[in-house]
């Protein structure tokens, strides 16, 4: 219990959960990349997904968790560390100068990741439901609500600008959680941050290309 | 030949002047003239005090003692930065040669809700003294030791021992972090008494022990932003920060209390 | 009664104190927790003595003027500590440890101290190490050991240029568990202002609470001070800029008498003074000048660049003078003579007072030897560079950092310093003043250095005092005398409280028109000229005239501004420099009543025709103890005569 308040053991517990939440949108990303083979692929991948239950609420429960342990450390160790320095330098550290954008304003762009997934969630989970049969199976529509929503140019827009946060957000919060769970050497800490950066454009790349590619061809 | 010149500097510094811990504090303006190249920066001050004085008013209270970059007391921040512009040199080390001339100089005190000010740019960093207090030492009475080459240490691990020893406990890491972080600082101990086989006894207790205390004195947490690795005038390395994270993750699991 | 009573056993030297520690007086454990012990002053000797004592179980009260006692000036100790390991094979043992400290202090320490300490130097390692000390090792794991002046084997241990921080660290930390179990009542930012003497013994202490201002009274049934040289009479030197003498200062006034005030240890390598605005000089380690040549231009006055100056225009001076040991004449010839050549006018540098130590010609050398057939001059030069590097890199950033100046494209200037003071307050072998109850370790007393200390053997004393001598001692005082117990409310404190205020207000109450620095900086331009590396009748005498006129100039001009009720640094400043124009006048007497010249004291009319000190053990193989009469009163001269039982007096010879 101690570990959990100490500053170490919460800092570890954004890790953990960062790093479920990192493989996570991996795994989704990679999924939704079916829509480039077609609706039917696409949607064949979701019902797929939807029908396996045990996989779906297990998977659901761990991310509700990750997401709800990542948003209440973050909030909790933010206010402790504007705490922990009330009055303000005249002018910036070269600390401050130098350090990445991504690690100075990771609170930000967390917040705003929430509101997306909560946008994110209410748009495809939770909204609007169209039907489609493919070899007598009758599934849910999402390519149809996805043609629907990303030909909104300022939907489309939105979705772009929050794939790049979500890229920022992961640049640094992926190899950070290596350094907070304890693994830096100097052998391999570089090729970690390589990693990180990388992981981060290929995910960000590859969610921002759907919006644009709905939005260009359909 | 460099350093001999009789080019003297004048310069424009905003001074914090703060009238004990409860003080609002405030910018002062004051000039310093006659300022040779090769003075240091704190002989820069000393001379801004000597005028001070001499025209009857207060001197600028800060903290400095062997102005040889070891014992930890001089701190400050310069233009932003604790110990001034340089890397890995501390403020009693910095000298005017790197300001130009006519520059306007802004000093401020280390800022950390941890590190309250006595007066100006004067702090009380015994905050650190409490972490180390709560277990940065190896308990062995006098007189109880056994021979000192019978404890052989590799020198891979003697030079990692020795390069977190080399902590001046300026609390530079704590001024430069955003956070007001001590993790540097916590860390480098923990590190320089867990890597050496005479520490492990007491290694378990030790990084539960200095990690708590260095919570309960309010300092921040670690953003990871390597600010205070760069801001270190001995140039301890945030690996070390990874290691105490690491061995605080094990102790906790393995704490039978 | 003879207050001079060395206390030393009778028997022989080997196995003394073992002895001595058997046949000194036990406190039961269950009886420690109601004895209190003031330590003063947490550097090496404090810490140690603090940590060791609070162990044991005696109730310990520590007190700094720093923010944390691990700012101590024992931190900025750089080249190791000595011990009789003989980890090295090379023949050392306590004996030659012995033999080396007591000839290197050139004939003027007790021999049983020095025995002692080099008897418990091997301990003083093994605590250390325990301690998790990072001393530097082979590959194999094993201690590495280096070779240091006055010394023909390899004795010496270090953590690379920082071996005093890391004892130091040591030390604190020991404390610190101290400090945490209660054991220790830790002070800090309360600097001692005054002894308290009740019924003829040390029973406590006032301090001034330098945050605050405020005055506090403290008990104790035994008072250590380890307050460290006084070095900074001479304003300039190599000694932290707030070490002070006042704490010994006040015991010597309240009866402690103070000895030998005139041995003080001048580097000969330090940075030189670039100006008015320097506040202090910063040592290069002596181990330099194995591989850098010493010279001055031939002409006075020769203000060129030094790589202009061709090599028939330089006198290299050292080795002209001293063919056979050139460059590694020891460190008192060696500064001696570069203050002959600036007072011939062939300084070099901005001020003229400065001569050069040059690396040139150990880079072209070092670089033929590791350069191929037919390398030509730049590959030569730029392989030369890099073994320079090697060896002294970090001595050469320093040196570039301080005075911008490229140490491997022009020569280092440098210039001799004070570094340590050998003198200090009396003590026997006890480690105790001559006033009961008051016990003084470390630098800040006088015994075992002689009138010279070797390379590495300060760490090793403050050490060996704070672990393994004031411990016992300590304790058979405590176990072997009566002691009433006091309280604050005591006449003597509330007496002694009342003078300490009154001397605050009388330097507050000055209001003149100077600031104490430069009251300061007077003093150690007489201090420097007439009680420097060379002294004379003439000039002792002057000293002894004008150190008055200052004191009564500073006590009518000071000006301290800002509040006496609050943290005021001027005001602290101010206290340890009206003491320092007490000290000062003092070295100079003892200077002038010591007709020879012994190892840091030298006096011109007392050389050999080559310009070595000569020593005059007829008249001086004694210890001179100062005994404080009263306000501007002459003091009184005693001695404790030295007997050398175990080495023989001999005439060191550099030749």
């Amino acid at each position: 219990m101690n570990y959990l308040l100490s500053s170490i053991g919460r800092k570890q517990l954004m890790g953990i959960s960062g790093l479920i939440m990192t493989g996570f949108v991996g795994g989704h990303m990679a999924g939704n990349l079916s829509m480039f083979i077609g609706p039917e692929a696409f949607n064949s991948y979701g019902h797929a997904i939807v029908s396996n239950k045990p996989l779906l609420y297990g998977t659901e429960v761990v991310l509700l968790l990750a997401l709800l342990t990542h948003f209440v450390m973050g909030i909790w160790l933010t206010r402790e560390n504007k705490r922990a320095r009330k009055s303000k330098y005249a002018k910036p550290t070269n600390g401050d100068k130098s350090a990445q954008f991504a690690s100075k304003s990771m609170i930000y762009h967390g917040i705003a990741l929430l509101g997306f997934i909560i946008w994110h969630l209410c748009t495809f989970k939770f909204g609007n439901h169209y039907d489609v049969t493919y070899d007598g199976v009758m599934m849910r529509d999402l390519f149809t609500l996805m043609v629907e929503k990303f030909n909104q140019p300022l939907y489309a827009a939105g979705y772009v600008v929050l794939m790049l946060t979500v890229g920022v957000h992961l640049s640094h919060g992926f190899s950070s959680s290596f350094q907070s769970l304890g693994f830096n050497h100097p052998r391999y800490t570089p090729k970690i941050k390589t990693l990180s950066f990388l992981y981060a454009t290929v995910v960000a790349l590859g969610f921002l290309s759907m919006p644009i590619y709905i939005y260009l061809v359909y | 030949m460099g350093g001999v010149t009789a080019e003297r500097r004048n310069y424009k510094l905003k001074v914090w002047k703060q009238n004990g811990p409860d003080d609002s504090g405030h910018f002062e303006e004051i000039d310093a003239k006659n300022i040779s190249p090769n003075q240091s920066f704190l002989e820069m001050l000393d001379q801004v005090n000597q005028e001070l004085i001499e025209s009857g008013k207060e001197p600028i209270t800060f903290d400095h003692d062997c102005r040889e970059g070891i014992c930890g007391t001089c701190s400050l921040v310069i233009n932003g930065n604790p110990h001034g512009p340089q890397k890995q040199v501390t403020t009693c080390q910095l000298h005017m040669r790197s300001f130009a001339s006519g520059e306007t100089i802004v000093i401020e005190p280390f800022r950390a809700n941890s590190f309250p000010v006595v007066k100006d740019l004067m702090v009380d960093r015994s905050a650190f003294d409490h972490i180390i207090q709560a277990g940065g030492y190896i308990s062995i009475k006098t007189g109880n030791a056994v021979d000192a080459n019978s404890i052989p240490v590799g020198k891979e691990y003697a030079d990692m021992a020795f390069n977190t020893a080399t902590c001046i406990g300026c609390g530079g890491c704590v001024a430069a972090c955003a956070n007001s972080s001590a993790m540097l600082f916590t860390s480098a101990k923990i590190s320089h008494l867990g890597l050496l086989p005479q520490g492990q006894p007491e290694h378990q207790d030790r990084v539960l022990n200095m990690v708590n205390a260095m919570d309960e004195a309010g300092f921040g947490n670690c953003s990871n932003t390597g600010a205070c690795e760069l801001a270190c005038p001995k140039g301890i390395s945030l690996e070390n920060i990874a290691r105490m994270n690491r061995e605080y993750a094990k102790a906790s699991l393995k704490s039978r209390s | 009664m003879n207050k001079l009573d060395s206390q030393v056993p009778s028997g022989s030297l080997d196995g003394l104190w073992t002895q001595h520690k058997f046949d000194m007086k036990l406190v039961n454990p269950a009886n420690r927790r109601k004895f209190e012990v003031i330590v003063v002053g947490t550097g090496l000797a404090g810490a140690s003595a603090a940590a060791t004592l609070a162990e044991q179980g005696y109730k310990v009260k520590t007190f700094t003027f720093h923010d944390s006692p691990r700012r101590a000036h024992s931190i900025a100790a750089q080249g190791g500590i000595n011990a009789a390991k003989n980890y090295q094979n090379d023949g050392d043992s306590v004996f030659r440890l012995f033999y080396d400290t007591v000839k290197g202090g050139d004939f003027r320490s007790r021999e049983a101290n020095v025995y002692r300490l080099a008897e418990v130097s091997s301990n003083i390692i093994d605590q250390c190490v325990a301690q998790g000390v990072p001393f530097a090792r082979e590959y194999g794991g094993t201690l590495t050991n280096r070779s240091f002046g006055g010394a023909q084997v390899s004795r010496t241990f270090y953590a690379r240029g920082q071996t005093g921080q890391q004892l130091l660290i040591g030390a604190y930390q020991a404390m610190s568990k101290q400090i945490a179990n209660h054991s220790i009542e830790n002070h800090v930012r309360k600097e001692m202002l005054d002894l308290v003497i009740v019924d003829g013994r040390a029973r406590g202490i006032v301090v001034r609470d330098l945050t605050t201002g405020k005055l506090e009274k403290h008990t104790a049934d035994a008072v250590v001070l380890c307050t460290g040289g006084y070095g900074n009479v001479f304003y300039l030197s190599t000694n932290a800029m707030n070490s002070n003498a006042t704490a010994a200062w006040r015991c010597h006034r309240r009866g402690a008498y103070f000895a030998n005030p005139c041995y003080t240890q001048i580097h000969p390598t330090c940075i030189p003074q670039s100006g008015e605005g320097q506040s202090k000089l910063t040592l290069m380690s002596e181990s330099l000048r194995n591989d850098g040549r010493v010279w001055v231009p031939k002409d006075q006055g020769d203000k060129r660049h030094p790589r202009e100056i061709s090599d028939a225009e330089r006198d290299y001076y050292l080795e002209r003078v001293y063919p056979s040991f050139g460059n590694l004449a020891p460190r008192d010839v060696a500064s001696r003579q570069a203050k002959y050549r600036v007072d011939e006018g062939k300084g070099v540098g901005e001020t003229g007072v400065a001569v050069f130590l040059d690396f040139a010609d150990a880079i072209k050398r070092y670089g033929e030897q590791k350069a191929h057939e037919g390398a030509s001059q730049e590959e030569i030069i730029k392989l030369g560079k890099e073994v320079v590097s090697e060896k002294y890199g970090n001595l050469f950033q320093i040196y570039q950092q301080i005075t911008g100046e490229n140490p491997y494209e022009e020569p280092m200037r440098i210039y001799p310093a004070v570094h340590y003071t050998m003198g200090g307050l009396w003590v026997d072998y006890h480690l105790q003043s001559t006033i009961p109850g008051l016990f003084v370790a470390g630098e800040a007393n006088f015994s075992d250095h002689g009138a010279n200390r070797l390379g590495a053997s300060a760490l090793m004393q403050g050490l060996a005092d704070g672990y393994f001598v004031i411990p016992y001692t300590v304790g058979n005082y405590l176990g072997s005398t009566k002691l009433d117990p006091v309280d604050t409310n005591n006449d003597a404190f509330k007496a002694t409280e009342d003078e300490t205020q009154s001397r605050i207000n009388k330097l507050i109450g000055v209001k003149g028109s100077k600031s104490v620095d430069h009251f300061h900086k007077e003093l150690g331009k007489i201090m420097w000229e007439y009680v420097g590396m060379a002294r004379d009748k003439k000039g002792l005498e002057k000293t002894i005239e004008e150190i008055p006129k200052l004191r009564e100039a500073f006590w009518n001009d000071v000006l301290i501004p800002g509040d006496p009720q609050a943290m005021n640094q001027e005001l602290e400043k101010a206290g340890r420099v009206a003491d320092f124009l007490e000290l000062g006048e003092l070295m100079a007497r003892d200077a002038l009543t010591r007709e020879e010249s012994c190892g840091g004291h030298f006096r011109s009319e007392y050389q050999t025709e080559d310009g070595e000190a000569k020593r005059d053990d007829n008249n001086f193989c004694h210890v001179a103890a100062w005994e404080w009469k009263g306000e501007n009163q002459a003091q009184d001269r005693h001695r404790e005569e030295l007997t050398f039982e175990n080495v023989k007096l001999a005439t060191r010879s550099y030749k």
